[in-house]
């Protein structure tokens, strides 16, 4: 039975069952549905749908699957392509959708022609994430039909729902899934593949592509509310909501809720389960109201299991006013408000529900082991940067310490940690710019530093900087630019000049931009160079108005995949006198204090930066080349 | 195994292949007929963090995650996460780690215990007296690539615990594994499988 060698994700044939997460499911849904244009922009949980579409080379299937610059610039494209008759995805994390939201509200009410399905990645925990944002929230206020599946071979099938749903309805839709989704593996059976959908002709039609008309828009709201209504009796024809079994006690589940659930009624014992009804949401927007009347209009009890918010709970607490069941979930307390659903949880939440006697929680186990923070990698550029940040400011006469620097979204936000401790602030992508400059406009004197990558300054930290310079504020801004997207797997950014399809792009500078905008004082330095660094920092930081310098070095994960490492360094240990300074300046992870009192390096992990050795006082740290 | 579910849990540091190791185990238990689900818990880095990966294998498995008390089989890829999760494996489960020490950098910067392998091996012995260690990245080398020691640890415990047959892991070794790899990844597995019965 045991199959040999890879499966290709994209052309292995229907029947073909794989072990594959949920995101490589999605990519493989996009195959049997026809979908021609892939965009979107990185963000856990959700960028493998496009990496899988990259790694098997879903280009040559003749679908258009490329990175975009960030998420509301590729829910346009998508939605250019749909309006045109292409069938059409965009996947991003929960807060991209909060970047892209002024698009998608509008694309309500002008519709689609070709399917578009909005693939967002909610992260319950959160793992990964700056919030535990509800997207089903959203969905309602967008008024857009909304699907959440409850594991990886769900997800693949409802790619091609949600283009059935989609061009049923002429509206865009939202493929939900939380991280317990998307980045668990499950097994999966393919289906059948459909030929990619392309442009199939676009009619002009003022009243519903221009919203600048007061009286078109009012009735495309009526469309909207009727396709809406729609959307309620397809969530019942095809399937999406379903129930099973009969009782007055009565459970409510949506996307992996529902698989805790199942192995939570297991394990209830002899008769138990079989006085359950379990009522499943797979279309969690529009809920089918009447559908919903019927099935648990008998129920006395109804427990709602859902995660992030009451969403479901107070959407049936409405549904079902007026009838005699009790509801209860998140709002009383019975599953948790903050945090993931686990099993363990949803046992519980059921054994209260019935009555039963819960087992004593397991008391929580103190963690015995010291804490492992995320670092920085070792040889991260980014490591050098704060470094040289640090040491110029003290140069330039002032206390580092009280300088406040305001961070962006992306790995440097891990330079938060000892020893580096070198961020104030990390807040949504583009803020560190404009949240400096408004700390300055405040009436903050001193001097105050905006730190950003490379990708966040494409994705939203241009606009930040036009607003500084065109207020002349005074503003050191770093750019960290370490030639790719590293936090969430390592993508292209607009600088490349080939993407990872192999497709020619036009490179766009970030210094050209910076200069276009009007920055005076611009630096381009390698912070390996970390004594030049020191002193560009040193320079730039007295300069009036807002200065740009940029850190130059590609990422140190990525440059030793591509190029290997050529040389690590080394501790001499009789020369060590456990002073404890390459440990305290740079913090990186390959280096210990072994059991002698004394640092080493652990040889397969350093990748040859060398800061270490340079701040070690006694020349105790020696490169040696790798055999 | 059949009508059971099995809990296995790996606990590991970013970059050591915990990930690669799940995702082994759940190809070959789809290779073998199995359902199965996994469920990682990350922080944000790509590596160097602490990793807890739970992978369940079974006739009808349907949710990812399992509870503290409730891993039957545990490996530690590394002593210090190895400690921080051992609570997970169940009385009468089976647990193993590998004998390496990579120490966070809060220990280095002394603003955590620094606490040595022999420390570690105890506490862990204390917290669960029938774990095995093995020299994973050790026996690894030998075999020419020392990233091969997550395999050399599933050799191990599949040589224990029976949980998968040796063609199954081998087509999810195949399943993947970068080719280059393959072969000695193969050879690892088998490796461990010896050390088990030792
Ligand atoms: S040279 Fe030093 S600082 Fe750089 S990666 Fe190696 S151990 Fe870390
Ligand atoms: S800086 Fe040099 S002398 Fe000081 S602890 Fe590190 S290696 Fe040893």
């Amino acid at each position: 039975m045991g199959k040999i060698g890879r499966v290709d994700v994209l052309r292995a044939p229907p029947g073909t069952r794989a072990a594959l997460l949920g995101n490589e499911a999605i990519a493989r849904g996009v195959i049997e549905s026809g979908i021609s244009v892939v965009t979107g922009y990185p963000g856990t949980p959700s960028s493998e749908v496009i990496m899988t579409l990259h790694a098997y080379r879903a280009h040559e299937l003749g679908i258009y699957v490329e990175w975009a610059v960030n998420e509301r610039v590729a829910f346009e494209i998508t939605y250019g392509a749909s309006i045109g008759g292409a069938r059409s995805m965009v996947t991003m994390k929960a807060p991209g959708a909060n970047v892209a939201a002024d698009p998608i509200v509008s694309a309500a009410y002008g519709g689609v022609e070709g399917g578009l399905v909005i693939y967002i990645a909610d992260d319950p925990g959160p793992h990964t994430t700056q919030t535990e944002q509800d997207t089903r929230w959203f969905a309602r206020m967008a008024g857009l039909p909304t699907i959440s599946p409850i594991d990886p071979d769900e997800a693949r099938k409802f790619v091609k729902v949600a283009i059935e749903l989609s061009e049923a309805l002429k509206l865009p839709v939202i493929l939900r899934s939380t991280t317990r989704v998307a980045h668990t593996v499950g097994d999966v059976v393919f289906g059948e593949a459909t030929e990619p959908v392309k442009y199939r002709g676009f009619k002009k039609d003022v009243k519903r592509f221009v919203r600048a008309g007061m009286s078109w828009n009012r009735e495309r709201h009526a469309w909207l509310l009727q396709q809406l209504r729609r959307a309620e009796e397809l969530a019942v024809g095809k399937g999406l909501v379903s129930s099973e079994g009969s009782g007055e006690y009565c459970v409510v589940c949506e996307g992996v809720s529902c698989g805790h659930l199942k192995e939570a009624m297991r394990s209830l014992g002899e008769g138990e389960a079989e006085k359950i009804k379990v009522v499943r949401l797979g279309m969690v927007n529009p809920i089918p109201r009447e559908w919903v009347k019927k099935e648990l209009g008998g129920c006395s009890k109804i427990l709602v299991l859902e995660e992030l918010s009451p969403y479901l709970e107070v959407t049936l607490k409405a549904a079902l006013h007026g009838l005699d069941a009790e509801i209860v979930g998140m709002e009383e307390g019975i599953i948790p408000s903050v945090g993931e659903l686990n099993p363990a949880h949803v046992t519980a939440a059921l054994n209260s529900f019935l009555g039963r006697p819960t087992e004593a929680a397991g008391t929580e186990v103190q963690d015995r082991a010291p804490p492992r923070p995320p670092p920085l990698c070792p040889g991260c550029p980014h490591r050098n940067s704060f470094v040289a940040l640090r040491f110029g400011l003290a140069k330039a006469g002032y206390s580092p310490s009280k300088v406040p620097v305001f961070g962006d979204i992306g790995c440097y936000a891990l330079g938060v940690s000892p020893p580096l401790e070198a961020i104030w602030t990390e807040h949504s992508m583009g803020a560190s710019i404009s949240m400096a400059a408004g700390l300055k406009i405040g009436g903050f004197e001193g001097p105050v530093v905006a730190v950003i990558g490379d990708s966040t300054f494409y994705h939203a930290g241009l606009q930040s900087l036009i607003e500084a310079v065109h207020k002349r504020i005074d503003l050191l801004v770093m750019i960290l630019d370490n030639d790719i997207i590293a936090m969430t797997g390592h993508q292209s950014t607009p600088a490349w000049a080939r993407t990872e399809t192999g497709r020619e792009a036009r490179p766009v500078k970030i210094e050209e931009v910076v200069k276009a905008i009007g920055v005076e004082h611009v630096y381009i330095v390698d912070p390996y160079d970390i004594d030049k660094a020191i002193e560009v920092v040193k320079e730039a930081v007295k300069k009036p108005g807002v200065k740009v310098v940029i850190m130059k070095h590609p990422c140190a994960l990525w440059e030793a995949r591509v190029k290997g490492v050529k040389a690590v360094y080394r501790v001499l240990p009789e020369k060590c006198t456990s002073c404890m300074a390459c440990v305290r300046v740079t913090g990186c992870p390959a280096l210990y204090v072994a059991e002698d009192g004394k640092v080493r390096i652990m040889e397969e992990d350093c990748t040859g930066c060398g800061l270490c050795a340079r701040y070690c006082p006694y020349d105790a740290i020696i490169r040696v080349e790798r055999r | 195994m059949a009508e059971r579910i099995l809990n296995i849990l790996i606990a590991s540091v970013g970059g050591q292949g915990g990930l690669t190791l799940s995702r082994v185990i759940a190809a070959a238990a789809v290779a073998e007929g199995l359902s199965v689900r996994t469920g990682e818990t990350l922080g944000m880095a790509q590596r160097f963090g602490s990793v807890m990966s739970f992978v369940r294998i079974g006739e009808d498995v349907t949710s990812p995650l399992f509870g503290p008390g409730e891993a039957d089989v545990f490996i530690g890829m590394e002593l210090v996460e190895a400690l921080r999760r051992i609570h997970y494996v169940r009385k009468g489960g089976v647990a193993v780690a590998a004998l390496t020490l990579k120490p966070p950098v809060s220990s280095s910067l002394g603003i955590a215990p620094r606490p040595s392998k022999e420390e570690l091996v105890e506490e862990l012995r204390e917290a669960f007296p029938s774990i095995r260690f093995v020299d994973a990245v050790g026996e690894a080398r030998k075999l020419g690539n020392y990233r091969a020691a997550n395999m050399v640890l599933l050799g191990y415990v599949n040589g224990l615990v029976g949980i998968l047959k040796d063609e199954s892991v081998e087509a999810g070794i195949s399943a993947i594994l970068r080719p280059k790899a393959v072969e000695t990844s193969i050879r690892a597995y088998y490796r461990g499988k010896e050390l088990a019965k030792e």
